[in-house]
């Protein structure tokens, strides 16, 4: 049987032309059955198939199958087809109340093309991520003057994002000049300026799409080492908008999703023609899905962690029967070459901040001897946070490793080249997203870049020092079962930590926590960056911000806390902390620092909230753990105060305060 | 599958609508969701799943299914 995606064989065809006589025949639950056999052939069936289950589903009323089918009709491709099959089912299937989806946003597409299609095919990508999404659409080519326009039906709208839908037909740059820094400096103000008059009338949040280029050049190979020329000028406009855009403005990098696919194939002259598609129906799945994945991310629903198979997955053959010489890696042989080039990849991944773990059916001491001394591993046993190699079954593995990072189920993401292994897991744990690998290592690497949900909406000293930090959490959770009591415990670890209000330094990491904590988060307000600068430029406002280390990492900025004074009450509005820090009273500490200021500031009352969502639950009991007192509720939400006049200041012993973090040792941990 | 059957399945596909039954016949007047974007989406499914193309908008000078189905079986030997 097929292993990856395929082609039906003759037989599964012939299977599903009968299901199709039954569906004809009104049979529909028989030619469910046909169809479900010819499915299960494949682990990637084919998305004509599956469109065809949700709809025999949709006509005998199992919504939550159509759901499913539809869902699965998107794995098999980006063909425009099948995802134009699946929004016709939107309205009616992932609508209203249901209650799969994560998030919600109202989303506002401003084009300069005819964006009805990418519409549609933006709510079916966001779908796919777990996101509904309410949308507004300027008209055709309005997008100016929506934003320029104060009344405009937008601002009435009032999107938390606005997509820039636009195209490079609409850059004001000549075909060549003499003097390009000017045009160039022009074109981006104009730009920046829609950026800026939009951020002074919403909070919306830009994801501005990038200029894809030309196809046509009439310059030719001169055009390149022209700096007058259009051709040159547009690539520039696209780097000089990203420097630009800062943490405040999300870009699609389109320039390399057309070259990724070919322009050719980007922009189809024809359909621009009759109906003004500046982006060919074909490319519209690729664009709507790398959309979906940067609004995923500024949303917090990007994966963390990536979890590993070894045999034929890091290295070719199976180490516990090949042996040390036996296993294929490295120079020398196609296979070997397409590991290395695997594992150079996943490397880069954990630069930026992917946890690497690994989960194998092997022996540990002949795994782990694979890191240690085969001279082609580019991967050590420092870059992994988390190291399994046992008999249990891998989904169990799994649970055990998120348990040991402190991470939820759905931020972990599995690679395995053994299809069995991935049924395993995506029956166990579907919060998992299990990658179909490619029966061939040489396309490893392209498929693992076509999993979007690893896109992240900045980049900080935190994540690239994020793998050490895991590495170190794990450690500790071994101390934790070692040590005697919990205090001894707090003491064993030697934090350190400073708290201070927010800077500018400080802004795009507080931005990235306040959109992606889920677990400790009393309250899930996403502030964006532009609702920070103006809560610090407020003097009744009170912000701190607390940096971390311990004996083993630095763990650098992993909590925040946001209150205001009203009357001679201090109201904590945002109070959050990353989750692996969870368990070693950094709660504590930054309380006991917001009671001193209460005090300090003449408040008689410190008072918190507390929002239930589906994943902040560990969070309900904070308040009175800290001896608050219940004064409200209304649906699941609560309200506390805590006396300043009768109840001490919250004190911490178990944390030296410090002014500043030495960085200098704390690279190297083991 | 035929040529009817195979244009029968996208149409249905391009509209969400099982129970579109395609006859030689059939114009877009006798299907409501047809207008101009749904022609857009039409025309080009029509082009991936023939594996072929139109000339600008050959399309709209169909007279009917029938004529389709007749210059897609000749555009397929």
């Amino acid at each position: 049987m097929g292993t990856a995606p395929s082609q039906p064989t003759s037989t599964t065809q012939q299977v599903i032309a009968q299901g199709d006589e039954l569906r004809k025949a009104g049979q529909t639950q028989q030619a469910i059955e046909a169809y479900l056999q010819a499915a299960s052939s494949t682990e990637v069936p084919e998305a004509a198939l599956c469109l065809k289950i949700a709809r025999c589903y949709s006509q005998i009323g199992d919504d939550d199958n159509v759901r499913h089918w539809a869902m699965a009709s998107l794995d098999d491709g980006d063909d425009f087809l099948t995802w134009q099959g699946v929004t016709g089912l939107v309205k009616k299937y992932f609508a209203g109340s249901w209650s799969g989806f994560q998030r919600q946003a109202r989303v506002a597409i401003l084009g300069s093309y005819t964006t009805v299609q990418f519409k549609q095919m933006l709510a079916v990508a966001a779908i796919k991520y777990g996101i509904q999404l309410e949308l507004y659409e300027s008209d055709f080519g309005q997008y100016q003057q929506d934003i320029v326009d104060p009344d405009s039906r937008l601002y009435r709208f009032d999107p938390q994002f606005v997509i820039l839908a636009t195209h490079a037909g609409e850059v004001h740059l000549p075909d060549f000049t003499d003097d390009p820094t000017a045009a160039l400096e022009r074109e981006t103000a104009r730009w920046v300026g829609l950026w800026q008059r939009l951020r002074q009338r919403s909070k919306a949040k830009i994801i501005q799409h990038n200029f894809a280029l030309e196809e046509a050049v009439a310059m030719g190979h001169l055009a390149t080492r022209l700096a007058g020329s259009r051709y040159n000028m547009m690539q520039q406009l696209n780097h000089r908008l990203a420097m630009a855009a800062g943490n405040d403005v999300a870009m699609v990098d389109c320039q390399r999703l057309s070259s990724l696919i070919g322009q050719w194939r980007w922009f189809d002259p024809k359909y621009w023609n009759l109906s003004k598609q500046a982006v060919s129906l074909q490319a519209l799945p690729l664009l709507a899905r790398h959309t979906a994945a940067v609004l995923a991310s500024e949303l917090g629903l990007s994966r963390k962690c990536l979890v590993l198979d070894l045999d034929n997955t890091l290295w070719g053959g199976v180490i516990g029967e090949d042996g040390m010489g036996g296993i294929k890696l490295g120079q020398g042989s196609p296979v070997g070459e397409a590991y290395i080039a695997f594992q150079e990849y996943l490397l880069q991944l954990k630069n930026k901040g992917v946890i690497l773990t690994v989960n194998s059916k092997n022996n540990d001491a002949d795994a782990r001897e694979v890191f240690q001394k085969h001279p082609e591993m580019r991967i050590k046993l420092d870059d992994i946070a988390v190291f399994v190699a046992n008999w249990q079954p891998k989904p169990q593995n799994v649970q055990h490793i998120a348990k040991v990072l402190n991470i939820g189920i759905d931020s972990m993401v599995f690679v395995d080249d053994n299809p069995v292994e991935r049924q395993a897991m995506r029956q166990f744990l579907p919060q998992v997203d299990t990658i179909v690998m490619p029966t061939d290592p040489s396309l490893y690497v392209r498929t693992l870049s076509n999993y979007l949900l690893f896109e992240t909406s900045s980049f900080t000293r935190e994540d690239a020092a994020r793998a050490q930090q895991y590495h170190a959490r794990a450690q500790i959770a071994e101390l934790e079962q070692s040590a005697g009591s919990i205090e001894d415990f707090y003491r064993s670890l030697q934090m350190k930590a400073t708290v201070k209000p927010f800077d500018r330094f400080s802004l795009p990491r507080i931005a990235q926590l306040l959109g992606k904590t889920n677990q400790f988060n009393l309250t899930t307000r996403r502030h964006g960056a532009g609702e920070l600068e103006k809560f610090m430029a407020d003097p009744a406002c009170v912000h701190y911000a607390l940096t971390l280390r311990d004996r083993f990492a630095n763990h650098g900025l992993v909590s925040l806390i946001i209150a205001f004074k009203r009357g001679d009450i201090l109201d904590i509005d945002t109070w959050l902390m990353s989750c692996r820090v969870i368990g070693r009273t950094v709660e504590a500490e930054l309380l006991s620092q917001l009671t001193h200021q209460a005090l300090a500031m003449g408040c008689k009352t410190i008072q918190g909230t507390y929002i239930p969502t589906a994943k902040n639950a560990m969070v309900q009991d904070i308040f009175a753990k800290f001896g608050f007192t219940r004064t409200a509720e209304d649906h699941g939400t609560t309200v506390w105060q805590y006396d300043l006049t009768r109840q001490a200041p919250i004190t911490n012993d178990f944390i030296e305060k410090v002014g500043r973090l030495d960085d200098e040792a704390d690279t190297q941990t083991n | 599958m035929t040529t009817h059957e195979q244009l029968q399945e996208v149409f249905q596909t391009v509209f969400a609508d099982d129970s579109i039954e395609l006859t030689p016949q059939t114009t877009a007047h006798d299907i409501a969701q047809w207008d101009s974007v749904a022609h857009i989406n039409l025309m080009f499914s029509i082009e991936q799943a023939f594996g072929i193309q139109f000339a600008g908008n050959e399309l709209a000078e169909f007279a009917n299914i029938g004529e389709l189905e007749k210059y897609l079986e000749t555009r397929r030997s």
